[in-house]
């Protein structure tokens, strides 16, 4: 069968790859966590379940980006959670959250009306990958399109919303 | 911003658009363009912030409500839109007033009842400066005034208390009594099904006949009103993790799993054939879209995670012998 010993093979490819991986790591930004990262990764591929996968360095490389990805996240997570016990600390009510969701509410519409004025396929885009959770390459095969020209509707779209938040946070 | 500038950002967000989507596989190009100027780095990151910025809106429980409303003809995904709407615009009117649904009392006091839906999360200060922090598809109640009682309905909240030795803090789930000493501490009802873990402090749970101190690392599960009490232990930093956008897995089945995803992305996730009793032991990061967490929980859980409209099933991928 194809997947006689589908971890090794994983751990494996991660081995021969390693320099790759490393590099990729370095470029994006891990410094001398790089190697800890990797290790981290190696851990990750012993306590996965037998699996063949398509594309093992792929997989690897997704799975190293998700790592960058998290760390940047959980701290910022963590501070946005200190932030808000003080908030609680100086008023024990429920007012901020409100505001918040009222703000939340009034930004979606900013950002539809951001979406709409791109014009329909870039707004069809947009919701089928991001909010409907479609992969791009199934966008671009539902509408007919290429990857490519869904990868830049969507980067129109990101760069109308970049102006969006550049404006909040002027505020 | 000069048009440089502009012209490095777009081509960023070109490469975070690509990079962010399951299919990618341009690795090494990408590897080369950070590499090619210390900017682009920066450039990438400061991206990936406007993508996380984005996504964030995006978990606005009327995000979908908002913005896809002119979109119909997608049966199976409505359903929960509708539903996520209608529950969180509930639990925002409980957020902006502190009225959401009063209800009467027999002797007169008012009960504050919050709700979220499915995928949704929300904090909820008490006046006493306790914390509750619902977890999606969750709903409890509490005093309008002494807000020391809480009842849990049903689904999973994070309890940040703030200790009063002549006050206890009590939260019901059904016949039982959870009382803190002191305490951060999570609980999931499901049905009479009941998990407790502890994170700081300490929690006495009553029930019946049966009444159990339980310390910080300690989970405490029961599978029904009659069902026995089982202890376990877990890393007390790990309860209540969901509410950070992780989830800590210690020699979980994928059936488990399954259902913490469930609630994290607010649409069913199962553990197809051959699936639900492997086991994992890590951390999910649960925050941005659901394709992307299961995307990123795939090559982890080393399974392949599909969506067929209503539900996401969990696969041994093609090929797979065992």
């Amino acid at each position: 069968m194809t997947g006689e010993q589908p971890v090794t093979t994983l751990q494996s490819v991660l081995l021969a790859e390693r320099p790759r991986l490393l590099r990729f790591l370095v470029a994006r930004g891990a410094a001398d966590e790089a190697e800890d990262l990797l290790q981290e990764l190696w851990q990750r591929v012993a306590i996965a379940p037998r699996q063949p996968i398509g594309d093992p360095l792929s997989y690897l490389f997704r799975a190293a980006e998700n790592l960058m990805r998290d760390a940047r996240r959980s701290r910022a997570s963590r501070e946005r959670r200190q932030f808000e016990w003080h908030e609680v600390a100086i008023g024990p009510d429920e007012v901020p959250v409100g505001e918040r969701a009222l703000v939340a509410r009034e930004r979606l519409r900013e950002v539809r009306e951001t979406l709409s004025a791109l014009g329909p396929r870039v707004e069809v885009v947009f919701r089928r990958c991001r909010l409907e959770g479609v992969s791009q390459v199934a966008a671009a095969r539902d509408l007919g399109v290429s990857l490519s020209s869904v990868e830049k509707d969507l980067q129109k779209a990101y760069r109308a919303l970049a102006q969006l938040k550049a404006k909040y946070d002027a505020e | 911003m000069t048009e440089e500038a502009k012209d490095l950002m777009d081509t960023a967000r070109l490469w975070t658009v690509r990079a962010s989507d399951s299919t990618f596989n341009q690795w090494d190009d990408l590897t080369e363009w950070l590499e090619a100027d210390p900017a682009h780095l920066a450039a990438y990151e400061a991206a990936l912030d406007e993508e996380v910025w984005v996504n964030d809106l995006l978990q606005h429980p009327e995000a979908s409500a908002v913005l896809g409303e002119q979109h119909v003809e997608h049966e199976a995904p409505r359903v929960t839109r509708t539903r996520r709407w209608w529950a969180g615009g509930g639990a925002l009117a409980a957020s902006i007033a502190a009225v959401a649904v009063l209800t009467l009392q027999p002797f007169g006091s008012q009960m504050i009842e919050v709700q979220t839906g499915p995928g949704e999360q929300r904090s909820v200060a008490l006046a006493d400066g306790s914390r509750v922090i619902l977890n999606g598809e969750t709903r409890l109640s509490y005093d309008a005034e002494g807000s020391r009682r809480v009842t849990l309905a049903y689904g999973e909240a994070l309890f940040e208390i703030r200790h009063d030795d002549s006050d206890p803090f009590v939260v019901t789930a059904g016949d039982t009594r959870l009382i803190d000493a002191g305490t951060v501490f999570n609980v999931l009802r499901s049905g009479n099904a009941l998990e407790v873990g502890v994170a700081e402090g300490a929690v006495i749970y009553e029930a019946a006949k049966d009444r159990v101190h339980l310390n910080p690392g300690d989970v405490l599960t029961r599978s029904g009103t009659n069902g026995q009490v089982r202890l376990s232990r877990a890393d007390p930093d790990s309860v209540g993790s969901w509410n950070v956008g992780v989830l800590h897995f210690q020699n979980a089945t994928l059936a488990e799993v399954a259902e913490y995803l469930s609630r994290a992305v607010g649409k069913p996730v199962r553990a197809g054939a051959g699936v639900g009793g492997l086991r994992y032991t890590g951390t999910l990061a649960i925050d941005g879209p659901p394709d992307q967490v299961m995307a990123r929980a795939e090559p982890l859980l080393g399974v392949a995670i599909r969506d067929d409209g209503k539900n996401w099933e969990m696969k041994l991928p093609d090929g797979a012998s065992r």
